[in-house]
Formats: C-alpha cells, structure tokens, sequence
C-alpha cells in the first residue's frame, strides 16, 4: 500500500498546535521526539532533494549550539536541563515547521486552507501572486541599486529612500496586477469555482485532535526530562 | 446575445481640483469591428480604456458627468465577473497581468473566476492554447515568456473568458515586429472568426493596412472619428547606412551570455564608438536588454569588458555606475525622486557636463520634449507612460555618462515625441562624444537617423549586414 501524504490544511494545524505548545513544555525527550517523527515525515514526503534536508539540519546546528551553549554558560540552577531543553527545541520548531514547508508547496497549502479552512480567496490569491514574484524582487533591487548609483546616490540599508522606493514600486505592480486581475474577472466577494483542494478524510481530524492531545497530556502531565 | 458598449456626454478627471482628462465624450462601439484608437502621449487613451472596462473610476479618478453603459446598464455596476464575460482588457505591461505561476494555471484562474464548472476548465485551457497555437507553452512558467509570448497567454486568457469586446492598450509596446504581426493576424482571426470586437490604442501604424475598420482619435479631451488612409502609406524601412567609428573607450572581449543554461550569445568581440549613435536590433526574446544588464553588472556574463583598457571588474560599483549610464525598459524604474523638479534638480546637480547643460540648454529640452504644459511639482509616477518615457530619458542625458545605453527609450512614444526624443539623443552624443546604444523596435523611425546598427541573431552580434527588408 502507498503511503498518502496528510492535507496541508491538516498538516498546518498539527505544526500550528504542537508549535505554539512546545513553547511552553519544558522536554528535551518530546523535543527529541518531535524533530524525529517530522524527519521521518520529510523524508517520506518531501519535494526536494535529500541534500536539502541535511543542509537545512546543518546550517541550524550553530544556532542550536549557540542556544544550548549561553544557557550552559549563563544559567544558575539546573543548567544542564535547560541548555539541553533549548537546544532541542530550536530543531523541534525547525524541523516541525519544515515538515509542511518541505513538502507542500505554497499554492497547495494556500488552497487548501481557502477549501476546508475557509481562508479568503482575495487573500490567497495576493499572496501567491506576491510568491512568484519573488524571483524579480531580487533583480529589482538591483535595478534600484543601479538607478540611484547612476544619479550620484548611494542607498546604505539604513536609509529611508531606499524602503520608500521599493514600496513605490510594489505598490505600481500590485495596482496594476489587481487591475488585470479584475478585468480577468476576479470580484471580491462572489463565488468562483471550487479550488482545486486535496481531499480530506474525517480521520485526519481525528488524528490532529489525537496529536494534540496527547503533546498536552505528555507535555504538562507527564512532564518527562 | 449581442453586446452594446456606449459612452454617453462623459467627463472624467483624476482629482476634483484638477481639469478633465476627457470631456463630453459621446461614443458608441459597433459590434464584430477592428478599430484603433491613435493619439499622442499623454492624451488619455489608457484612461479611457479603463474607463470602458470599469477599472476606473474604481482603481481612481472620478467620473464628473456622462455614463458607460453596457448593456444599457451603468459599467461600474457590474460585477467583475459579469463583466469578464462582455469585455476584457490586455494590458500595456505584460508581466505585470499574472496572478499565477504557469501559463495552464493563468488560464484557468481566469475560468474559475467566471464558475466556469470544473469539468470545462482543462477542455477550455486545451481549446484556446490551440486556437493560438501555443500548446508548447502550457506549463511553461509564465516569468520565463518574452513579452510577445506573454502578450498572446494574455490573449488566450481573454479568449477563453470568451469577451465579445477585447481591448487591447498599447499591447505592442514591447513586443518585436515578427511577434507583433502575428498577435495582430491573430486578432483579425478573433474578430472574423469568432466574432469578437477589437479595440487597440497603438502609436506605430505599421501593419494595420486592411485589418481597421474605424479609426478613432483622442485630441483635446475629444474623442473624434477618423479616416483610416494615413495607415495605408506603405513606408519601407530604411537601411542603416553602416559609419561605424573606430573611437572608443568601451570595449569587450569574448563576452557571452546564458541565461537558464541556454546560450544567448556566443563569444563576442566588439566596442562602441565614441560620438555615435548606433541601434540595437534583434528579434524578441535574443538577448538586448541581457546584453545591457552585462555591460551594467546587472546580469551575468563570461568574458572581459574594459573601459580604457582596464578590466571592468576593476572598477568600484559605484564609479562603473557613473561610466555606463542606462534608460531602464520600464520608466518607473529610473526615477529616484518624487516630482518632475526634483528629478531634473538631481541630475543636473551630479552632471557629468555640468559645462554643457547650463539651465537655458535643460530648458530648451524640455520644452522640445512638450513637458511645459506639466507643473514641475507633478508626481512622476503619476505622468503617463510617454511623458515618463520623456523625463527619463532627458534626465540621463543630462547626467552624460560616457556610455548611454537606452532600452526601448522611444516605446510608445506618439511620432513627434519620437522624433524629438531622438534628436535630443543625437545631438548629446555628439556634443559630448557620448557611446550611445538604443534598443528599439520603431525601425522605420531610426534606421534613418543613426550612425550603425548592431544586430543579434544566430546568437551572435554583428554589424547589421545590408540586405533590403520591408
């Protein structure tokens, strides 16, 4: 039998509820868990390459050393515990986070929260539209470098005229992409036709409430290391 | 279902304190025709057109008298969607009218909009990407097409919505002649075989010899009819007669260019003379503007440039950005201050020929380019798309660079503009020994008036050989 990813809508709640919960439980052992079980999650499910995955685990280590090591060095009553409790949970977070970002793309998941979790269509349409647009953004700020180099001025990041004329712009593009967008026949408001959204059997509810409750019962009640 | 679109004594301003753009305008569409709508810049056509689809006074502006009916039922009160299905609007800039990733996703987007049922929507995709011939496209990234590819998913997109009125504003401004013709027959297609009605605002007559049935002219707020002879003078283009100089500061050395791992340009040696104005040509889609985004640090490129033999490379940033000057495709790009006066102050403050642009000479420009009847404190983002064109161009020939490169500086400029802005661009360069290299598709207008021609095709450059083309 093939394995079947969750929806994303689902999958968004799960990282939604156990994140904001791992704010507060003080675990290195679900923090363990948590990062091993998104893995796994990653692994089975993802779009990108294997490589990815490892650079996303490397590149955070110094930020988890970092965490693990100030607490180490700083702490004054049970510092082991506590650094250990940050360190993880800096993975914990990542790897949660990743375990929808690695294998849903925006489009998919934006669809499905508009389909079974009733986010604005208005709104998920302007955020993907702002999504691929992304690859000019970069080029444009090189174009704004170059424009005022040209004129004698130099744009520092600190400065002011620099954020005004990215806004200026964004905003040109926006008004006409909402221009186009109307006269394509998009009206705020009305019905469109269904989007286009993964199924979602009633057991993945199921499954979210479970998860949930149990990280509340293991992580206030039990309380493990 | 026949579709009626009337303009009844309108009056449109942008402000309340400001003077109409269009005043008593009476007008009314006939169905199943090709008509063309001319005018020089700035006169209110892209107004009007947003005016007949109900972007404005919506998107701004405010209408002061008159009505627009479709159907006999004020534009405005319709519902976008409803809308979509009586007329539809192909915009000016062509990347800037997509919400979506690919050209399949574009498409049906737009059907979606409409509730369109499920099951229709990929039949429809597949029928308009056949009907244009662009079926290699469908799930092309839509941020990949040159302009005249994404002018025609625009189209498709239109064409599936299934508008009985297109309008199209300006929808050749960056769009190479071969692709232009073909968007054109494929409009005379649209409107012979599928009984649309087609309206285009254009500035270049050319090619529209027996598609227009009704020739219309905005002059004075007024919308007038015209006759539509003066688009069947035949005009041949003019060969480049070849002077090219042997003067020069930049040079380059084996340079070529890739963009996606797909060779653009192979290795190229070559200079621009100094004290001339030479023009860029080439087919959409080859590689110009890459080619200036290279000589400008903005892309990447193999190979050497040297500006007075030394590697460019060698330069700062900040001080290459002061030898190579560059007119930016899309205006709003250039500008780096708010109002016309500040833009204007800035370059003449940091001028590399402050000697030669005294403020009688900058005065005198800017009353040949037509700008007076504007007030110096107007927003420049709020200027339309040929009086932007003008200030743009005039404030980087004030700053002088000794290298001008200029992409697509005479876009959808009206002819006089046209030939005023070019004049300027040839008499700067050659007072002040700049090396200027236009990019620009108004072949008829320029070959005549400059120095040489370089060409892309083949993936490479060369100077344009001499063979006779209409």
């Amino acid at each position: 039998m093939k394995l079947k990813p969750l929806n994303p809508a689902i999958l968004f709640l799960i990282m939604l509820g156990i994140g904001l919960q791992t704010t507060f439980v003080k675990s290195v052992w679900l923090n363990c868990i948590v990062s091993l079980l998104s893995i796994l999650y990653i692994i089975i499910f993802r779009r990108v390459k294997l490589k990815t995955i490892f650079i996303v685990i490397l590149v955070t280590l110094p930020l988890a050393f970092g965490s693990w090591w100030s607490f180490m060095l700083f702490g004054t009553t049970d510092k082991w515990h506590i650094a250990w409790i940050y360190g993880t949970r800096v993975y914990a977070y990542l790897l949660i986070g990743s375990a929808l970002t690695l294998t849903v793309s925006v489009k998919q998941l934006l669809f499905n929260l508009a389909g079974h979790l009733k986010l604005s269509e208005t709104f998920v349409f302007g955020l993907l539209a702002a999504f691929n647009l992304l690859p000019r953004v970069r080029q444009q700020f090189k174009r704004i470098q170059y424009s005022a180099q040209m004129r004698g001025i130099t744009y520092r990041p600190w400065q002011p005229g620099l954020y005004l004329r990215i806004i200026i712009i964004a905003l040109n593009w926006s008004g006409d992409l909402a221009e186009a967008m109307t006269s394509q026949g998009f009206s705020e408001g009305y019905q469109r036709t269904a989007l286009q959204t993964q199924r979602l059997p009633k057991w993945q509810w199921g499954l979210t409430i479970l998860l949930l409750l149990l990280y509340t019962y293991c992580g206030f009640i039990l309380k493990p290391w | 279902m026949t579709t009626t679109l009337t303009v009844k004594n309108l009056t449109f301003a942008y402000t309340d304190n400001q003077p109409p753009v269009l005043e008593n305008i009476n007008f009314k569409l006939a169905l199943n025709t090709f008509n063309l709508l001319v005018g020089p810049s700035g006169c209110g056509k892209s107004t009007f057109f947003k005016l007949l689809a109900g972007l404005y006074p919506e998107y701004g502006g405010k209408i002061t008298a008159g009505d627009i009916l479709l159907n006999d039922v004020s534009v405005n009160n319709i519902v976008p969607f409803e809308r979509a299905k009586y007329l539809a609007m192909l915009f000016q800039n062509p990347s800037r009218q997509f919400a979506m990733r690919t050209v399949e996703e574009q498409i049906t987007f737009a059907l979606e909009n409409i509730q369109l049922d499920r099951s229709k929507i990929k039949q429809r995709v597949a029928w308009v990407l056949s009907e244009l011939h662009l079926e290699n496209f469908t799930k092309r990234e839509l941020l990949t097409l040159s302009g005249g590819e994404q002018q025609r998913v625009a189209l498709a997109t239109i064409l599936a919505l299934d508008s009985q009125i297109i309008l199209l504003d300006e929808p050749f401004a960056n769009v190479d002649p071969v692709a232009r013709k073909q968007l054109l027959h494929d409009l005379k297609k649209l409107q012979l075989k599928h009984h649309k009605t087609i309206f285009i605002t254009d500035h270049d007559f050319s090619n529209y010899t027996g598609l227009v049935d009704n020739l219309y002219k905005i002059e004075n707020k007024q919308l007038t009819k015209g006759s539509t002879k003066i688009l069947d003078k035949i005009i041949f283009s003019k060969q480049t007669q070849q002077n090219f100089g042997s003067l020069h500061n930049l040079t380059w050395n084996n340079l070529s260019l890739s963009i996606h791992d797909k060779i653009l340009l192979q290795p190229n040696t070559l200079y621009l003379p100094k004290g001339q104005v030479g023009l860029l040509s080439g087919a959409n889609g080859v590689g110009k503007s890459t080619f200036f985004g290279a000589l400008t640090h903005q892309t990447t490129y193999e190979g050497d440039i040297f500006y007075q033999q030394k590697l460019s490379t060698k330069y700062k940033r900040k001080a290459w950005a002061q030898i190579i000057g560059l007119v930016f495709q899309n205006s709003t790009d250039q500008f780096v201050r708010l109002t016309i006066a500040e833009e204007l102050n800035l370059s003449k403050k940091h001028s590399l020929h402050p000697e030669y642009w005294t403020d009688s000479r900058i005065n005198d420009a800017y009353q040949l380019l037509n700008l007076t009847n504007l007030s110096k404190q107007h927003i420049v983002y709020q200027l339309s798309g040929g009086q932007q064109r003008k200030l743009q161009v005039l404030s980087m020939l004030i700053m002088a660079q000794p290298v001008l490169l200029l992409d697509e500086p005479l876009a959808s400029l009206d002819s006089t503009s046209l030939n005023n802005v070019l004049q300027l661009i040839i008499e700067v360069t050659q007072a002040l020994q700049l090396s200027t290299l236009i990019i620009s598709h108004q072949l008829v207008e320029v070959r005549p008036q400059i120095d040489y021609e370089l060409e892309i095709t083949d993936k490479t450059l060369h100077l344009r050989r001499t063979t006779n083309e209409t």
